[in-house]
C-alpha cells in the first residue's frame, strides 16, 4: 500500500469523524439532551433569560393530590421576587455532584447572576451517597463535560463513568451501617446505625410490634443519624466545589437547606436524632457562611403535618410547606436582591 | 472487561504492540497476563476460579495420557468433570437447585459466615463461567478420547484456557484448532491487521447499532406487556430476536477481528440462522461452536442416532434441555430449551411436508422467535405477559417512543446479511473497490459514532 492511499485513507476516517460531530451536534444533541440529560437542555436557554436559576430535584416540583395551588416551589419564588425572574431546573434524585457540572458549564456573560442551589440533608448520609442509582448519574454526567457533544456522547456509550453495582453500592451503605460510629459527648446506647435501628421497638397493646411505624423510624435513623465528616463526605466537596466555581464565575450562590419532618423524627425516634439533624444544619450553615454563601435555612420551618408523604423520609411538601420554603427563599432574595 | 468500553480501547493496541515486540517465547507469557487482567478488570477474585480449572486439566490430561487402563483414565476423567461441572453447579445452579437461602434464616442462628457465603453464591456469578469451563472440559475429553496430545507446557495450555478474545463469550473453541494457531510464530502482517479491523468494525456496528438501539424496545416491552397495544408486543418479541442475533453475532465477530490481529483465526460461530428453512439447520447455523460441543460430547456419546427410536427421541430432548440449561439456571431456559427439542422432534415427524421454501423459512423463524419470549423473560409469568400482551389481553393503550429509524437500521442490517452470503465479512469487502469498500466503512463508522444506543450495555451472553 503506498503512501498517498494511507494519507487518503486517514483523511476519510477524519473526515467522517468530523462529519459525525457536524450532524449530530446540529440535529441529534438537542433531542439527545432533552432525553439523557435534561438540566443542561433547561440551563442553554434559561441562563439568557433569568436573574435567578433554582437549582433542585424532586422537593421543587412535587404536589400533593389535594393540592389547590399547584406550583412549583421556584414558580412561587419567582412570583414573590419583585424585579427578578427566576426558572427552576430540576431532576429527581440529583444532589451537589449532579448539579456541580451545570454550574460549571453557566456562561459567564449570561443573564444569570443568583444561583439557589438546594441543600438536602439526606444527601450527606450513606443511603443517598451509595444509591444504587448512582451509576446512571454518573453515566448522566458525561452529557454534562465540558466538551464536544460527541465526545461526551461516546463516554456515556463506552461507559467513561464509575458504574458502581447496585449490590456495591449496598454492600458499602451496609458496612457503614454497622461500622461507622456516632461520637458524642451525652451518653447514646447505640453508636452506630445498625444497632440503633435494632433498639426502637413499636410494641402494640394487643401484643406484637407495630411494623410499618417501625419501618419508618428504621428509615429517619438510616437518613438522618450521622455526622458529616468534612474531610471524606463527597457532598461537601461538591458543595464545597460549587461554591468556588460561583465565586470565581462572580455569581451569588444561596444554599437552600430544605426542611426536614423535624416532628416525626422526634416523634419516632427521639431528641438524639433531632440533635444530629441539628448538628449537621450548624455545621453547615457555619462552613458555607464563612465561604460566602447566602444560607438559607428551612430545616425546622415546616410542621410535620405539611409533609405530602407520611410512609417514607421525603422533602415532598404540600402547598402549604411550599409555599413556607418559597417565602424564606423569596425573603432571602429579596434581602439581597441588589448586593 | 468488556470490548465495548473505552479501556479495551487502551488495552487492545498496547497489548498488540507489546506482543510483536516481545520475542516468541514470551509471548504467551504476555497475552496470559493480559487474558487475567481482561477478566480480572471485572472482578479479580474469579481469576481463581480459572486458574483451579487450567491446573485441574493441565494435570488430568497428562495423568490420562500417562495411563493404559481404560478404568484409571476414566477415573481421572470423572475427576475432572466433577471439579469443572461442580464449579459450574456451585456458581451457577447452587440457588436454583437448592430453592432459596430462606432455610439458612431457619437454622437456629446460622453463623454470619455461612449467610454471606449463601448470599455470595446466590449474587456472584463468573462472567462467561460455562463457555470457559466448557472448552477446558472439552480438552479434557479429547485427550481421554484420544483426540488430542496433552500440552506439556503449563503456560501455554493456560493461554488455551484463558484467551481474552474469546473468553467470556466464546466461540468455544477445540484444542487441536487454538492451541496450534496460539503457539505458532506471528508476524505482524497487513492483511491481517486489515482483515481484524474490517471484521471488529462490522462486529461493533452489529453490537453498539443494532443489538443496543433495540434493547429499548424490548426492555419496555418485557418489564410491563400490559401497558403496551398487541402490535408493540409483537413488535418487542421480534426486535429482541434481531437484538440477541445482533449482541452475540457482534460479540462473536468482534472476538475473531481481535484474534485476527494477533495472527488467530477463531472458528465462524453464526452462519445467517435467521434465513435457516427448518430447526435442524437453523441450530447447524446459531451459536455453532455450543451446538457442536453438544453434538460431539454429549449427543454422540448418548448413542446419537444408532439407538432405538424412543431412546433417541429421549436423548435429542435430554439434549435441547441441558443447552437450555447451560444458558442460566432458571426455568424459562428450560421451557425455552424443551420447545426447541419438540419443535425438532415435530419436525422430524410431522407427516406434513411443506414445499414452499419461503413459508418454511418464516415458519421456522417465528417459531424460533416465539420460543426466545421464554429466553428474555425474567420469570415464567412474565413469559406469559407477554403472550398475553401478543394477543391483545389486557390490550394498553400506551405507545413507544422508538425511533422509526432503529428499523431502517435493522433493514439495512438484513440487506447487508442477506448480500454477504456465505462469505466472512472480510472477504466479503474484498469483492468491492476501495471506494465502495470505504464508502461502507465510513457510513458504519458515522452509525456507531452517531447512532448507537447511549445505554452502556454489557454484552447479554456475558452472563451465561
Amino acid at each position: 500500500m503506498n503512501f498517498k492511499n494511507i494519507i487518503l485513507k486517514g483523511l476519510a476516517v477524519i473526515g467522517t469523524v468530523f462529519l459525525s460531530h457536524f450532524i449530530y451536534s446540529k440535529i441529534y444533541w438537542e433531542p439527545e439532551l432533552k432525553d439523557q440529560g435534561y438540566m443542561l437542555f433547561n440551563l442553554r436557554e434559561f441562563q439568557w433569560h433569568n436573574d435567578v436559576l433554582y437549582l433542585g430535584e424532586s422537593s421543587n416540583y412535587w404536589v400533593s393530590p389535594n393540592d389547590t395551588d399547584k406550583r412549583t416551589i421556584s414558580d412561587m419564588i419567582n412570583d414573590s421576587i419583585e424585579g427578578m425572574r427566576l426558572s427552576g431546573m430540576q431532576v429527581p434524585a440529583y444532589h451537589a455532584g449532579m448539579f456541580l457540572p451545570i454550574i460549571e458549564l453557566i456562561d459567564t456573560n449570561a443573564r444569570v447572576k443568583k444561583l439557589v442551589v438546594t441543600m438536602n440533608l439526606r444527601s450527606f448520609g450513606k443511603p443517598w451517597i451509595y444509591s444504587p442509582q448512582e451509576s446512571a448519574l454518573l453515566r448522566t454526567k458525561c452529557f454534562y463535560q465540558n466538551a464536544s457533544p460527541l465526545y461526551n456522547r461516546l463516554c456515556a456509550t463506552l461507559g467513561f463513568h464509575a458504574s458502581p453495582s447496585a449490590d456495591e453500592q449496598d454492600k458499602k451503605m451496609l458496612h457503614c451501617f454497622e461500622f461507622d460510629t456516632l461520637k458524642v459527648d451525652f451518653e447514646l446506647p447505640h453508636n452506630t446505625i445498625k444497632t440503633w435501628c435494632e433498639q426502637e421497638k413499636f410494641p402494640l397493646p394487643e401484643g406484637g410490634e407495630d411494623f410499618p411505624k417501625r419501618v419508618l423510624a428504621d428509615h429517619y435513623i438510616k437518613g438522618y443519624a450521622f455526622q458529616i465528616d468534612v474531610n471524606n463526605n463527597p457532598r461537601i466537596h461538591d458543595f464545597d466545589n460549587i461554591a468556588e466555581v460561583c465565586k470565581q464565575k462572580n455569581i451569588q450562590l444561596y444554599f437552600n437547606i430544605l426542611a426536614e419532618n423535624i416532628e416525626w423524627a422526634d416523634s419516632l425516634v427521639g431528641p438524639s436524632l433531632v440533635y444530629f439533624m441539628k448538628t449537621n444544619r450548624d455545621l453547615l450553615v457555619k462552613r458555607y457562611s464563612e465561604k460566602g454563601v447566602i444560607m438559607i435555612d428551612n430545616l425546622e420551618k415546616v410542621p410535620g403535618q405539611f409533609f405530602g408523604e407520611k410512609d417514607w423520609t421525603t422533602e415532598h411538601y404540600t402547598q402549604e410547606g411550599r409555599i413556607i420554603v418559597a417565602q424564606n427563599v423569596a425573603k432571602t432574595l429579596m434581602l439581597f436582591k441588589d448586593k | 472487561m468488556l470490548f465495548n468500553s473505552w479501556i479495551f480501547f487502551l488495552f487492545l493496541p498496547l497489548v498488540l504492540g507489546l506482543y510483536f515486540l516481545l520475542p516468541q517465547r514470551w509471548r504467551w507469557l504476555l497475552i496470559l497476563a493480559a487474558s487475567y487482567l481482561f477478566y480480572g478488570w471485572w472482578k479479580w477474585e474469579f481469576v481463581i476460579i480459572i486458574i483451579v480449572s487450567t491446573l485441574l486439566d493441565f494435570w488430568v490430561a497428562q495423568k490420562i495420557d500417562a495411563s493404559q487402563e481404560k478404568a484409571v483414565r476414566k477415573r481421572w476423567l470423572f475427576l475432572s468433570l466433577s471439579v469443572n461441572l461442580g464449579i459450574l453447579f456451585l456458581f451457577k445452579y447452587f440457588y436454583f437447585f437448592v430453592g432459596s437461602t430462606d432455610w439458612v434464616q431457619q437454622l437456629v442462628h446460622p453463623h454470619q459466615k455461612i449467610r454471606d457465603l449463601v448470599d455470595f453464591l446466590g449474587k456472584a456469578l463468573p462472567v462467561g463461567i460455562s463457555f470457559y469451563t466448557f472448552q477446558t472440559m472439552s480438552y479434557t475429553l479429547d485427550v481421554y478420547y484420544g483426540r488430542a496430545k496433552p500440552e506439556k507446557h503449563l503456560g501455554h495450555f493456560a493461554v488455551f484456557v484463558s484467551y481474552f478474545p474469546q473468553l467470556v463469550a466464546g466461540p468455544i473453541e477445540r484444542f487441536n484448532h487454538l492451541n496450534e494457531q496460539l503457539k505458532s510464530k506471528h508476524t505482524l502482517l497487513f492483511e491481517n491487521i486489515q482483515a481484524g479491523l474490517r471484521i471488529m468494525l462490522y462486529g461493533f456496528f452489529v453490537k453498539m447499532v443494532i443489538a443496543d438501539n433495540l434493547s429499548y424496545t424490548v426492555t419496555s416491552v418485557f418489564n410491563e406487556p400490559s401497558k403496551w397495544p398487541f402490535y408493540w408486543n409483537w413488535i418487542g418479541v421480534f426486535s429482541f430476536s434481531f437484538q440477541i442475533y445482533a449482541d452475540f453475532f457482534g460479540y462473536s465477530l468482534i472476538a475473531q477481528g481481535v484474534a485476527k490481529l494477533f495472527g488467530i483465526n477463531l472458528m465462524d460461530n453464526f452462519n445467517r440462522p435467521y434465513l435457516s428453512k427448518n430447526i435442524t439447520e437453523f441450530w447447524k447455523r446459531w451459536h455453532i461452536s455450543l451446538t457442536s460441543w453438544f453434538r460431539d460430547y454429549l449427543y454422540i456419546p448418548l448413542g446419537g442416532n444408532k439407538v432405538k427410536k424412543q431412546r433417541w427421541v429421549i436423548n435429542v430432548l435430554l439434549v435441547f434441555l441441558i443447552s437450555g440449561l447451560w444458558h442460566g439456571a432458571n426455568y424459562t431456559f428450560l421451557i425455552w430449551g424443551a420447545l426447541h427439542g419438540i419443535f425438532y422432534l415435530i419436525e422430524r415427524f410431522s407427516p406434513i411436508k411443506l414445499r414452499s421454501t419461503m413459508v418454511k423459512g418464516v415458519l421456522t423463524f417465528v417459531s424460533v422467535t416465539l420460543a426466545w419470549v421464554f429466553f428474555r423473560a425474567a420469570d415464567f409469568n412474565q413469559a406469559v405477559n407477554v403472550f398475553n400482551g401478543m394477543i391483545g389481553i389486557n390490550d394498553g393503550t400506551r405507545q413507544l417512543d422508538t425511533q422509526p429509524f432503529i428499523f431502517l437500521l435493522l433493514l439495512i442490517f438484513g440487506i447487508m446479511e442477506w448480500h454477504r452470503g456465505n462469505l466472512r465479512f472480510d472477504d466479503y469487502c474484498k469483492q468491492y473497490n476501495g471506494f465502495q469498500r470505504w464508502t461502507l466503512y465510513c457510513f458504519m463508522l458515522f452509525c456507531i459514532l452517531v447512532l448507537c444506543g447511549t445505554e452502556y450495555q454489557p454484552f447479554i451472553y456475558f452472563r451465561f
